[in-house]
């Protein structure tokens, strides 16, 4: 990780449990409230105030509650979760108490990708860590607060990655989404209240518990709040995982990533945005550009045909198939992509069904996946394909 | 003394329960173990859980990590996702192909090895990368990703 | 639950808070298309017909899953959702074999219907034809994935309605289909041949074998007698077939049937008629075994058996039961056994020559015809199951004008029937036909029910007790049941059976006699009746098989004098020899 723009993440001085500590001298509800005073977005992605979700399920009734981390992390060019878990294992679990304590749950539940096997012991001995030092287990610090956390498996699909795909598979089914409402935070696991955030959104809990929603509003840059992990690949010198204030521009990322003669910049995934050169002073927050943390670079020498037709081979192969727009969309668009390699488009006219059809995916598909897998056609062949708009005689 | 698929089914029972919500660890036990998910499996699961043969089959066909046939000892996972592409997996793809003999989706006569290529594993700034059974492999050449696939026994 | 205001296309509508959106709209008369949803299901919302734009949402909700709130703006046909859901239907003709002629479901087709009501006459995605897989497996039901638009509702109702749960989304994305466990095909899995997954298939994805080549072939060999038998819930479900309102129009299918070339036309209520005395009898038999033997073998709840489906469930699900279910074959098989023997021998023909026809509500009765149980003419007892489907398509393709039929009466010796009879067509009414005759042998009176409408046991909430307690003095011979309460149930759909073989299993139910029919509704919602169905539907059949039975001069299976006859020449008594040799049959455990 560069070393140069940590403010958050390894900062020394934050003893493991204090901000675990603090918050159990704290009303749950006001530990919610700070959370939502800090305006702490969802860091996996879809950005739902964090706050806001915990203060819902605190106030939900069910006979029990569940915190769910989301370490399913599968969104092309995303490794930033990776990197936490392995080395910042504890202040996540720390979190994930946190949030338990906030909401009133018992039990934790990390739902880690089938591709992250290797963190399993890191994180159970973590875990043991924390029971030996009275953070984890029964009475925590000698409060009447039991928290405890396990790992159940995820088995190779990115669509798990949304959330009520995720409870799906975690109650033994096919990751196929559910329909909203119920909400998680009122019907969620086993259809009780359950929070589910990223674990970059824990990563942040602890510090927010320490030292303040105000603090933490301030690492942004302008309205935005707190800092930002960017996993960074492709076209640059320095791979890997970067933490920049929430709302940094693209160029600034590229500079500390050593991007070079770059053609495009896909921010926020295969499903994010495609930016070309003249788009890099663009902010990665909420308001601009998704800023789930993939970034992806491109040279000149790169055939954004080639990268498009990537993207699309990935969502065909992920989508659930469980919605029309979506598991018969993603193929109709990979077909059109073989098209356009091959010359067999003349015009952009002849993609006008296209383009409504990911607007038919954006809009009328059943989950986020299929809402946004069509983003990448939108914008790569917008910005990307040199067509005419109409020839001549055409029919 | 190897379990039989039964076996770690009802030993697994015994460690999460027989709600619905035990079967995916349960799954997961199964194909770690053996390789793949066996019918008896499937059928056993199906029972101490209460559902239809047919629903835990459909489970298990949904997901890239559980295989309803026989596998390999080892499993090779290469990353095809934009991030690997782009630093060569193409050429490590075939250099494995060629190695073993076999394509996409196949296995080893001899049963050792069984390849298959995968979405992002997360690996992105090292890449190219794959998973050889739980272990991860980066920054990949082909000789590189030949030499350790043939050193699985 | 409150009410909440919202607008619908500009108007302002009162509606229950919490509905959704579809139901809002369709209160108000206002039609929103949809695929995967239906009334009798849970709902999926993944189709995305439904998809409608609701001011301030960023995306396009599906309004069968949508709930309204208060004062929600709805628009069901902005250009946004106009354009949405004719690039969704595009995608699903793309995928879809579209070659209509050759289909089954050519006219009664609801992606046909759709298509042609928003006018797809240009498919941008249109890609190679995609040619039929058709799985050839089972004698009832067929399957075509190339015709599949992955509603599941197939899933749904084999799951909720039925708890038989075999067919099920195999494999991910683009590659995901309907499929098996192990692929095994629905003979290698408990399918119960109930054909309700046919009957909630909006395309031609689903349907029943068709033996109507082979029907026509025999109808039109002058060496062969062809007679058909029909069953008590066709009566009232072919009209619909026809596009005509459902109703009683048992003559003009008499009259059809006729036309279509059948030698005899005979009636499987005759046969009906028939089960009740041997099935009456068993029960009496097996209750005096119990009460006055104190036999503690014997099995009670005793469970009627003329419904395959249900046998077939009882044989993979609850083969420990299998000593309750009532030895009696079906009334299809016992016309069937009959046909070969009695009626070949009263029209003096070879029954080698004798084709066995019947013309069925019910897919599941093509799986029993071909039992191995069913020869006991030395033959196979029943040659053909049509269902009413395939009538329907016989009669069409004779350009019939069904409508302008005149009424006309089934032949002799095996036509005859009572209501008792055609209430079989209905849940419950196989026990009250049962009722009706053996509460009059054991007691020499009437039952004690207004009309005889034996109302308790009528009806379509899933699982119906009742209990009847006899009288002091009770007929000769049958002393032992005096001031007995005899108690009853009666399920339909397979999911209502599963929790009443559970109690019985469980030894918590202690019901004397029960009466099972795989299908919601009984017969009349059978997987061979027309498409579609609801329970409105299924409501207006059985009102029309309730008013048939009121209007019979014969109410009572033991008055039927064909029947009387049939005893007196052939088979002698209830449960005699004879009847043991062809009228009774035995079941096998099947792997679950």
């Amino acid at each position: 990780m560069a070393e140069e723009k940590r403010v958050m993440l390894g900062q020394e001085g934050a003893e493991t449990g204090s901000a675990l500590r603090k918050a159990l001298s704290l009303k749950p509800a006001d530990v919610a409230f700070e959370v939502r005073e800090a305006k702490l977005l969802g860091r996996g992605g879809a950005g739902f105030p964090t706050g806001v979700k915990w203060v819902l399920a605190g106030g939900a009734s069910g006979e029990r509650k569940y915190i769910i981390c989301n370490a399913d992390e599968g969104e092309p060019g995303t490794f930033k979760d990776r990197v936490l878990l392995d080395e910042y294992t504890e202040k996540i679990l720390e979190g994930m108490a946190i949030a338990g304590h906030a909401i009133d749950a018992d039990t934790g539940i990390i739902y880690l990708r089938a591709e992250y096997p290797y963190l399993i012991p890191r994180i159970m001995e973590a875990r043991q860590n924390l029971i030996d030092r009275g953070l984890l287990g029964e009475n925590i610090g000698g409060t009447d607060f039991s928290f405890d956390i396990e790992i159940r498996p995820g088995a190779g699909a990115y669509v798990c990655g949304e959330e009520t795909s995720l409870m799906e598979s975690m109650e033994g089914r096919r990751g196929e989404p559910r329909n909203k409402p119920p909400f998680p935070t009122n019907q969620g696991f086993l259809g009780m209240p359950t929070v589910i955030n990223n674990v970059e959104t824990f990563a942040a809990i602890p510090h927010i518990v320490l030292e303040g929603a105000e603090w933490y509003q301030a690492l942004g840059r302008g309205e935005n709040s707190g800092t930002k992990l960017f996993s960074v690949s492709g076209d640059v010198e320095n791979p890997g995982v970067y933490e920049l204030p929430l709302g940094s521009s693209v160029c600034e990322l590229l500079e500390l990533a050593g991007g070079k003669d770059t053609q495009a910049v896909q921010v926020g995934g295969a499903s994010g945005a495609t930016i070309g050169p003249d788009e890099l002073d663009r902010c990665m927050s909420f308001a601009d550009l998704p800023p789930g943390g993939s970034v992806i670079v491109f040279d000149r020498s790169r055939d954004m045909l080639d990268v498009l037709e990537n993207f699309m081979e990935f969502f065909v192969h992920e989508s659930c198939g469980q919605c029309t727009p979506c598991r018969e969309g993603n193929m109709r668009l990979l077909d059109v992509i073989a098209d356009l390699k091959a010359g067999r488009i003349e015009s952009m006219k002849q993609l006008k069904p296209y383009f409504q059809l990911a607007e038919t995916m954006k809009l009328g598909s059943k989950c986020g996946l299929g809402q946004t897998s069509s983003n990448c056609f939108v914008d790569i062949v917008s910005k990307f394909v040199d067509l005419p708009d109409d020839v001549k005689g055409d029919a | 003394m190897a379990r039989s698929a039964e076996q770690i089914v009802e030993e697994g029972l015994s460690r999460y329960g027989s709600g619905r919500e035990a079967v995916m660890q349960l799954l997961t036990d199964v194909n770690n173990e053996l390789g793949y998910v066996p019918e008896e499996a499937m059928r056993a699961i199906a029972k101490a859980v209460g559902v239809s043969n047919a629903e835990i089959f459909s489970v298990v066909s949904f997901y890239s990590f559980l295989s309803i046939e026989p596998r390999g000892r080892h499993i090779v996972r290469l990353c095809k996702t934009i991030s690997c592409a782009m630093k060569g997996s193409a050429d490590i793809l075939q250099a494995l192909k060629d190695d073993l003999g076999i394509g996409v989706g196949e296995t080893t006569e001899d049963g050792r090895v069984t390849l298959e290529t995968t979405s992002c594993i997360g690996l992105c700034d090292q890449s190219p990368a794959m998973l050889v059974d739980d272990v991860p492999h980066s920054r990949l050449t082909p000789e590189k990703a030949c030499e350790i696939v043939r050193g699985l026994e | 639950m409150p009410n909440v205001s919202v607008t619908i296309n500009g108007r302002k509508l009162d509606v229950r808070e919490g509905v959704t959106i579809l139901e809002a709209a369709r209160s108000a008369g206002i039609e929103i298309p949809t695929l995967c949803y239906h009334p009798d299901i849970s709902i999926a919302g993944n189709c995305r017909m439904c998809v409608v734009e609701v001011e301030g949402w960023r995306t396009l909700p599906a309004a069968c899953v949508t709930p309204v709130t208060p004062n929600m703006t709805i628009m069901t046909n902005s250009p946004r959702v106009r354009r949405a859901r004719r690039s969704t239907l595009q995608l699903l003709l793309a995928s879809h074999n579209s070659n209509c002629p050759e289909c089954e479901r050519n006219g009664n087709c609801e992606l046909q219907d759709l298509a042609e009501q928003h006018n797809i006459t240009v498919n941008p995605f249109q890609t190679d034809e995609k040619p039929s897989s058709i799985e050839e497996a089972s004698p009832g039901v067929m399957r075509d994935n190339s015709k599949c638009i992955m509603c599941t509702r197939c899933v749904r109702t084999c799951e909720e309605l039925q708890s038989v749960a075999v067919i099920k989304p195999v494999g991910r994305s683009k590659d995901v289909t309907i499929g098996t466990f192990m692929e095994k095909g629905l003979n290698g899995v408990p399918c119960t041949q109930c054909g309700q997954c046919i009957n909630r298939c909006p395309t031609g994805a689903l349907f029943e074998k068709s033996e109507v080549e082979e029907v026509w072939e025999a109808i039109e060999d002058p060496e062969k007698f062809v007679v058909v038998q029909t069953a008590p819930a066709t009566r009232v479900g072919i009209a619909e077939a026809l596009g005509l309102p459902t109703g009683r129009n048992t003559g003009q299918m008499v009259a059809a049937l006729k036309r279509l070339g059948f030698n005899r036309v005979l009636d499987t209520d005759f046969t009906a008629d028939l089960t009740i005395m041997e099935e009456g009898f068993e029960l009496i038999h097996r209750l005096k075994k119990a009460l006055v033997e104190g036999d503690k073998d014997v099995h009670l709840p005793m469970m009627t058996s003329c419904s395959p489906g249900w046998v077939k469930f009882i044989e993979h699900k609850y083969p420990q039961l299998l000593p309750n279910v009532s030895t009696c074959k079906s009334p299809q098989q016992m016309f069937g056994a009959l046909a070969k023997t009695y009626l070949a021998d009263k029209e003096d023909v070879d029954p080698a020559n004798v084709v066995s026809v019947s013309m069925m509500p019910c897919t599941a009765k093509k799986f029993e015809k071909e039992r191995d149980e069913m020869r006991d003419s030395g033959y196979q007892d029943v040659d053909y199951v049509l269902t009413v489907r395939e009538v329907a398509r016989m009669i069409r393709d004779m350009d019939i004008d069904f409508e302008n039929l005149p009424e006309e009466k089934y032949d002799r010796w095996m036509g005859q029937s009572s209501g008792a009879a055609i209430i079989f067509g209905a849940t419950g009414g196989v026990m009250e036909a049962a009722l009706r005759t053996a509460y009059e042998v054991v007691t020499g009176q009437e039952v004690p029910f207004e009309g005889l409408n034996i109302e308790p046991v009528r009806g379509m909430q899933g699982v119906r007790e009742a209990a009847i307690t006899m009288p002091d003095d009770m007929a000769e011979g049958f002393e032992f049941l005096a001031g007995a309460t005899l108690k009853v149930a009666v399920a339909h759909g397979l999911a209502n059976a599963r929790k009443v073989m559970d109690k019985v299993a469980a030894g918590e139910a202690d019901y004397h006699f029960i009466e099972i029919m795989a299908c919601p509704g009984g017969c009349l919602g059978g997987g061979g009746q027309p498409i579609p169905t609801d329970a409105d539907i299924r409501q207006a059949r059985a009102r029309a098989i309730y008013d048939e039975d009121a209007h019979l001069p014969l109410r009572k299976s033991h008055e039927n004098p064909e029947i009387q006859a049939l005893y007196a020449e052939f088979l002698k008594e209830p449960l005699g020899h004879k009847s043991h040799e062809l009228l009774h049959t035995h079941y096998h455990k099947r792997e679950d």
